[in-house]
């Protein structure tokens, strides 16, 4: 996938993620905004109630979504026959989208109404949602490779290039700015880095340099934390996944109960 | 099993614990009527699975309602409501305080209920029909609230006024604006039709207001009505009978039906003459049948003559004079007259009453005087000297047979009346014919014959103004048997006494008249003959 094709996916998955939300805030700001003991006489309470024509089909969307966007990740991860397809990246790319959507059909599917054993699966999926996202954050701290495989100390450390001599002979920096330059980078100060480069060199190298810089004084952080963040994202799993699986239980508990009581939806 | 396994796998296990012990299912509290069915266990006591909420579960528990739709009776029974999920009108587990039952008094129409609210019902609170009090079935009234329990009939909500004297059908007599006027309530559908002044008459007036069981009470019922006298007086004391109808209607007492055949004899005043013309209101004029004084014509009849015959304050009765026939002739006779003070005599017998007692407009009988002149106008004033009838005293020349017979001495006036004169009418001298107007002469005339007689001789035998026919003539006729010729200054002596008068006389016009020429002046003989 092109950088440009990756664009446009994100795009498109965060543009339908937006319109959706904008499509259930607009469709039901009326009667969420109602007080619980007053929605059963608003005029759209058949329709937008969770067991509603909407309200029902939001459960289920979001359920599926869920389902898809959970599974469909853990097997990518877990399957061999699928570790070769696509980019694990562009997997887990689409696992937040489900499972941003998910949620958010699932939160309007409540209607706002937060009770009982549901709403523990309601909670565990916002932990989940919310865990997702400090994940996120770890999982972008760890370098990987391309397809996502995360990178040894080591092979990070190798990635580290021989600034001294780019700035030396690619852009002719005198000896001492060039160690100067150096002992910043290593001391992650960014700004002292950018003083010294700066009014030193033509515009267009200055950025190009100050980018090179920074890349290093990152890379440098990252091999400084490597470790904890490894073992921060050890934990992280152990609260993403159980809150994930808490509310995959609950959630077919509530719907197998639904069901049995006879709330098929229109089938 | 690795160390981040076995966490998740305690973690999870320990979740599922919690979950179980909380055994919460339920989407929200269930309503506080519901709370009882609070709890996983509950769950299938309204929901059926495999079909949601079904109205049995709900009647299963609502039996009163349930055996009201199977009765086909009330709002759930109704065309619109029937056969509609309950769940439909009544969610649950939205909290305790919840309104399962949403009820917009303003806005409900209660005809679905089978009772449709007409007049003063449309702005009648619903809590002054839907209460405790006016519920007959226990476990509805035990109930907190419900709209169940009240029947369509009016005492359900109502007091009996009537207190259980009448039927119980309300409708049928009462109107639903208000309790009074009963709007639907016709008389003529009772055993008595209203007629006449009865359709006009308070209902209080024969329906008695009493008090009865310690409220006030209207007798509707049971209130007799065969014979008029059961709410009437019989002001007769039973003289005429019960049957009032035979002489009353409806319309008024004071108007009687069959007055012809009303025996008004056995009330001590039988009806004659005029009396039995005159309608009954003449002399009845409240009441038929309230006594009235009739022993004298004046209880009833005005005093015409206003105590003109009172005696000592007292009027005799008019049947002293008059009779029933009519007022306009009188008994009273030129006898009766006779005994007053002024019998009737001469032509007074033949004059009619009116003549001297309707002088004006009105009858006038008292103090009518007894001289002539009271009623008699004096013609001769100022032509006869009254020392000839003193005191207009008319008797004096007149008497009461008739006014033309005179009786009058004339010879103590100053002309006795002799020869002639005595043959002639006294209005032959005292009348004259003026002007076309007859003219009295009395006062006027003295004894001189001019004062009647015209002197055909023109003054020939005029004397210092004044001619004496008597010189020649007597009373007896205009022949001159006093005249004597030879008294003359030509006494007549031979042949003159053969001579014829107008011989010697001859007729002579003066200025227009013409007479005989007996003075002459010149009586030598030639101044006759040749």
């Amino acid at each position: 996938m092109s950088k440009g094709t990756h664009r446009a996916y994100i795009f498109t998955l965060s543009a339908i993620v937006l319109i959706i939300l904008a499509w259930l805030i607009y469709t039901g700001q009326d009667y969420y905004q109602v007080a619980l003991k007053e929605r059963f006489y608003h005029d759209d309470h058949q329709q937008l109630k969770p067991s509603g024509v909407f309200g029902h089909g939001y459960g289920i969307m979001g359920s599926l979504a869920l389902l898809i966007g959970v599974g469909s990740y853990m097997a990518r991860k877990r399957w061999r026959t699928l570790s070769k397809v696509g980019v694990l990246k562009h997997w887990l790319e689409f696992h937040i989208f489900l499972c941003t959507l998910g949620p958010l059909l699932i939160l309007f599917h409540t209607a706002f109404k937060f009770g009982g054993i549901v709403a523990i699966s309601f909670w565990a999926m916002v932990a989940v949602f919310v865990s997702g996202i400090i994940g996120r954050f770890i999982y972008l701290q760890i370098p990987r490779t391309i397809q996502g495989r995360e990178l040894s100390l080591n092979e990070v450390k190798n990635m580290k290039s021989d600034l001294k001599a780019i700035l030396t002979e690619k852009y002719q920096l005198d000896e001492e700015t060039t160690r100067f330059t150096e002992e910043a980078a290593d001391n992650k100060n960014k700004s002292k880095v950018k003083s010294l480069l700066k009014g030193k060199l033509p515009q267009k190298d200055f950025k190009n340099a100050l980018k090179l810089v920074n890349h290093e004084i990152s890379l440098n952080k990252r091999i400084e934390r490597l470790n904890t963040m490894q073992n921060l994202f050890k934990y992280w799993h152990v609260v993403h996944l159980p809150f994930a699986l808490i509310m995959l239980v609950i959630m077919i508990i509530h719907v197998v109960v639904v069901t049995i009581l006879g709330y098929r939806w229109i089938f | 099993m690795n160390g981040l396994a076995k966490i998740v796998a305690i973690i999870l296990v320990n979740l599922m614990y919690t979950l179980t012990g909380l055994a919460q299912l339920s989407p929200g509290k269930l309503v506080e009527a519901h709370a009882h069915l609070e709890g996983l266990s509950n769950c299938t006591k309204c929901h059926t699975l495999g079909a949601k909420i079904t109205n049995k579960k709900c009647l299963d528990c609502h039996t009163l309602l349930k055996n009201r739709i199977d009765q086909k009776l009330g709002y759930h029974a109704s065309e619109k409501v029937f056969g509609k999920p309950c769940i439909q009108c009544h969610s649950d587990h939205h909290g305790r305080d919840f309104e399962i039952i949403r009820f917009k008094k303003d806005t409900f129409n209660h005809d679905l209920t089978g009772y449709t609210l007409k007049g003063a019902h449309a702005n009648t609170d619903c809590g002054e029909c839907h209460k405790d009090e006016h519920i007959e079935n226990p476990k509805i009234r035990e109930k907190e609230y419900s709209y169940l329990g009240l029947n369509s009939e009016c005492l359900t909500c109502h007091t009996d006024y009537h207190q259980n004297t009448l039927a119980s059908a309300c409708s049928d007599c009462h109107g639903f604006e208000a309790f009074e006027p009963a709007v639907n309530f016709n008389h003529d559908e009772t055993d008595f039709t209203l007629k006449g002044k009865h359709r006009e008459v308070e209902c209080d007036d024969c329906h008695e207001v009493t008090t009865r069981s310690g409220k006030e009470f209207h007798e509707f019922a049971g209130v007799d009505h065969n014979s008029c006298a059961d709410c009437h007086t019989d002001v007769h004391d039973n003289k005429f009978g019960q049957n009032c109808q035979r002489c009353h209607t409806e319309e008024s007492f004071f108007k009687v039906k069959g007055i012809d055949q009303f025996d008004h004899s056995k009330t001590g005043f039988e009806l004659e003459g005029k009396h039995s013309f005159l309608d009954c209101r003449s002399c009845h004029q409240n009441n038929y049948t309230a006594p009235i004084e009739h022993s004298r014509c004046s209880d009833c009849h005005e005093d015409y003559h206003q105590g003109q015959f009172a005696e000592n304050g007292t009027s005799h009765d008019c049947a002293e004079c008059h009779d029933v026939n009519g007022f306009e002739k009188t008994s009273f006779s030129i006898q009766e007259h006779n005994k007053t003070d002024f019998p009737l005599e001469g032509a007074h017998l033949a004059t009619p009453c009116i003549a001297c007692h309707k002088t004006g407009k009105k009858w006038d009988f008292a103090n009518m005087g007894e001289t002539c002149i009271d009623c008699h106008e004096n013609i001769h004033d100022p032509y006869l000297d009254q020392s000839y009838y003193e005191d207009e005293g008319c008797e004096s020349c007149h008497s009461v047979d008739m006014w033309s017979t005179i009786d009058f001495n004339h010879s103590i006036t100053e002309f006795e009346l002799q020869g002639a004169h005595r043959e002639q009418s006294c209005r032959d001298c005292h009348f004259e014919e003026r002007n076309g107007n007859s003219m009295q002469r009395f006062s006027e005339l003295n004894s001189e014959c001019t004062n009647c007689h015209q002197d055909i001789h023109y003054g020939q035998f005029e004397k210092s103004g004044t001619t004496d026919c008597t010189r020649c003539h007597a009373f007896e006729n205009w022949e001159a048997s006093r005249f004597d010729h030879d008294n003359t200054l030509f006494p007549l002596d031979g042949k003159h006494e053969d001579v014829a008068c107008y011989k010697c006389h001859e007729e002579k016009t003066i200025e227009g008249n013409t007479f005989t020429e007996y003075k002459i002046e010149e009586f030598k003989c030639e101044d006759c003959h040749q």
